[in-house]
């Protein structure tokens, strides 16, 4: 699929067919662009597990569920748990001296091994990292840029995903030996969508003018209509929803997993 | 009222199970019931029967948990240290076990229990309660 269709045909999908597993290549494809997401400092912000459903005992299965995700559970044949590593900042000295050699950091742009060891770790990240607030600031954007990567590659392969809030932690830890430095901060559904693709059309999204600007907040970003011609023929920018018969779908998907309406 | 038929005295009182309150000289708790008109507004193009049949259903779990529909509503909410109204964890996750617990001893298992307890689940969803229940996958 072309990257502008990937992005325009992203959606949370919430159905899924709950009786096709997932190829493990593909969530080895999903990590991987995970794992090519840009990052600062070059470190590691994240850890995922992927677990399929059908793996895990019944007795494991239950201690995951409760009252808000039962049927999130169920449906989805992989979850990808999703967390910050707290600790990435540890080993950002040598990375960062490893950029340096790599001439991705260039004396061009002031870098020097001499910059890193003698000012950048001893005055600003060594203290950033005992900075909690800062850590996980840090942390939470950095691992949402590579989820964001596996979102899209989910797409781009054919499956559907959806962020659900993490929950249970207590219960999970434990069960899949998950680090004390480890923290929560989403759980990845993944499966094949039961609903359309299109899941009832693009979802509402405002104007760029009221989240762009050019040279100033003074100028909302002026919109190009041939750009955005060019989008809707790529399929970045796609029928918006709902499509009349949406109601309907959801309605037969529910009934068809005998979920409330 | 979003598209839901004319569900008057006639829906939110359905021919009437044992334990129901007429004829008891008691106020029926589902005559008027805000929950239970929220519900049938809101939820969705169910026909009028499967509306009926829902809300005999919701009679004879309320029945069953010796409450009635605004009650049980209010046993899923909480109010905050400010003053706010709340999900209560507990009270929605017993809520959620006395529906699995109800679809039981009706003597349902599997998707037919399934269905039943999300049929209930539906009345909390409608009256805001956050809440899913089991899905049918086998």
């Amino acid at each position: 699929m072309e990257f502008n269709r990937v992005v325009g045909t992203r959606r949370s999908i919430r159905f899924f067919k709950s009786w096709r597993p997932v190829e493990r290549s593909k969530i080895q494809v999903m990590f991987e662009a995970a794992n090519r997401a840009s990052r600062s400092m070059n470190a590691d912000y994240f850890r995922a597990i992927a677990v399929n459903r059908d793996d895990l005992d019944a007795e494991t299965r239950d201690a995951l569920r409760n009252p808000t995700t039962t049927a999130d559970l169920d449906l989805a044949p992989t979850y990808i748990f999703w967390y910050i590593d707290l600790d990435y900042v540890a080993g950002a000295q040598d990375r960062l001296k490893e950029l340096v050699d790599q001439h991705a950091l260039p004396a061009a742009h002031g870098w020097s091994k001499a910059y890193v060891d003698d000012f950048l770790w001893p005055q600003v990240l060594e203290p950033i990292s005992k900075d909690l607030n800062a850590v996980i600031f840090m942390g939470a954007v950095e691992t949402g840029i590579a989820i964001c990567n596996a979102i899209n590659a989910a797409v781009d392969q054919g499956l559907g995903t959806c962020m659900h809030a993490f929950t249970a932690n207590d219960k999970i830890k434990p069960l899949l030996g998950v680090p004390d430095t480890w923290l929560p901060v989403w759980l990845q559904l993944v499966g094949y969508p039961a609903e359309e693709p299109e899941a009832g059309g693009q979802r509402p999204r405002r104007p760029l003018s009221t989240l762009f600007f050019e040279g100033s907040c003074d100028h909302p970003w002026d919109e190009d209509p041939d750009v955005t011609e060019q989008l809707t023929r790529e399929g970045m920018i796609q029928e918006p929803g709902p499509f009349p018969y949406r109601a309907q779908e959801v309605r037969m998907l529910s009934r068809m997993y005998g979920l409330p309406e | 009222m979003t598209g839901a038929p004319d569900v008057g005295h006639d829906a939110t009182t359905p021919p009437q199970p044992a334990g129901a309150a007429e004829g008891s000289g008691r106020a029926d708790p589902f005559d008027g019931s805000p929950a239970v008109r929220r519900w049938l507004d809101q939820a969705g193009d169910r026909g009028t029967a499967e509306r009926m049949g829902d809300v005999t259903l919701l009679r004879r779990f309320c029945a069953a948990e010796q409450t009635t529909p605004d009650e049980l509503v209010a046993r899923c909410l909480r109010s905050t240290k400010s003053g706010d109204t709340a999900i209560s964890a507990a009270g929605r996750r017993a809520a959620d076990q006395a529906i699995t617990a109800f679809a039981a001893a009706e003597g349902l298992s599997g998707r037919e229990a399934i269905v039943l307890g999300n049929r209930l689940r539906s009345f909390l969803i409608h009256n805001g309660i956050f809440l899913q229940g089991p899905a049918s996958i086998l």
